[in-house]
């Protein structure tokens, strides 16, 4: 006889086995909290949002952006910040667009698939800023590098010639951003990684 | 309205519970864990209620909310797993009803069930629930004809298991 089809048997007397809950039990646990995987990619996302769009704040109240009008960088300065701001409000209605798909009444496969493309947004997001932060970088310095006499006035007075300058700060910025790639993969990997093996496991196709 | 939408949620799992405990059955290894999973799934129930608008069973809509809780939206609390927690929550074989092989093969059945995969399980699960495989299919999202070679997969990888 097929083993399953003994366990099917036997299955239905488990249930004399079962805990038994009273109704005062079952109403205390709808009034606790859920700490479920969902709940911790939506904190984590906001958490980013509010992150990323910091750092612009922080870099205008520094008075970096003053600098860039100095040597005239002006008209890129207001480009990159309409652009940024379009990115970040696209990337926050996308989300919560992904979050609001999430129901735990859809089919295990596309409930895990929303749960997975909300999670993308966000990488993409990030990705997107990661690569923003980069170019304008390298935009700047190749501009001041080039088109400004900053570099050589500041190699002079420190007796260190200007290409080293350059490298040294593309450098810098590289291992930074090289440091917040590797973070963001250990987060969403530890966070996601049940969840990926589950979601290929259904969708491959038994030969 | 709030009170009566409570009050109609809990008397529902209050009856249907069982099939939220058998989830957690299959799904924990220890008292702890069942626990906490049997916890998560009522918050999810409850979250999810309001749009159960009484077009199938509750219980047919239980077994969605509970399967996609236990296996995509839980997370497991760090816990070591202890063997002794394992042999405790055991299922339980009541000894009157069968000889000593097949008890002792059922104890082994069990075993290897415990031994599959998230998406081994629920398969499984909805199995013995008696589940036809157009439901196990629309429950987990795929054709129904690849349910059926997964569940025919998933009985070859038991046997492997039983017989090494």
């Amino acid at each position: 006889m097929d083993e399953l089809e003994l366990l099917k048997k036997d299955w239905k007397n488990q249930e004399e086995g079962l805990p038994k809950l009273s109704y005062n039990e079952i109403y205390k646990m709808i009034l606790k909290k859920s700490s479920s995987m969902v709940k911790w990619i939506f904190i984590i996302s906001v958490l980013e949002f509010i992150l990323w769009s910091s750092i612009d704040v922080i870099v205008r109240l520094s008075g970096h952006y003053d600098e860039l009008e100095v040597h005239g960088l002006e008209g890129f300065s207001i480009f990159t910040t309409i652009l940024y701001y379009s990115i970040l409000v696209y990337f926050m209605v996308q989300f919560y667009l992904n979050y609001r798909n999430i129901q735990t009444t859809d089919s295990a496969a596309v409930l895990m698939k929303n749960i997975l493309n909300t999670r993308k947004t966000v990488k993409r997001y990030v990705w997107i800023n990661i690569g923003f932060l980069a170019l304008t970088t390298l935009v700047v310095v190749m501009y001041t590098a080039f088109y400004t006499d900053v570099y050589a006035s500041k190699s002079t007075d420190q007796e260190v010639p200007a290409y080293l300058i350059i490298i040294t700060s593309l450098i810098v910025v590289a291992i930074f951003l090289g440091l917040l790639a590797l973070l963001y993969r250990l987060i969403y990997g530890i966070l996601t990684r049940k969840l990926k093996k589950n979601y290929e496991e259904l969708q491959k196709l038994e030969v | 309205m709030n009170k009566e939408l409570e009050h109609s949620f809990v008397t529902n799992l209050e009856q249907n519970q069982n099939i939220v405990h058998k989830v957690c059955r299959i799904y924990t290894n220890d008292a702890d864990s069942h626990n906490d999973l049997f916890q998560e799934i009522t918050i999810q129930l409850w979250k999810a209620y309001p749009k159960f608008r009484g077009d199938s069973k509750f219980s047919t809509w239980m077994y969605r909310v509970s399967l996609n809780t236990a296996i995509t939206l839980y997370r497991k609390s760090k816990r070591s797993i202890k063997t002794t927690d394992f042999d405790t929550m055991d299922f339980k074989i009541k000894a009157e009803e069968y000889d000593d092989e097949v008890e002792q093969q059922l104890k082994l059945m069990y075993a290897a069930v415990k031994q599959l995969n998230d998406i081994e399980k629920a398969l499984v699960f909805l199995y013995l629930e008696d589940k036809s495989y157009k439901e196990i299919a629309e429950t987990m999202g795929i054709s129904e004809v690849n349910a059926r070679v997964k569940m025919n997969r998933v009985k070859t990888k038991l046997k492997k298991i039983l017989n090494p």
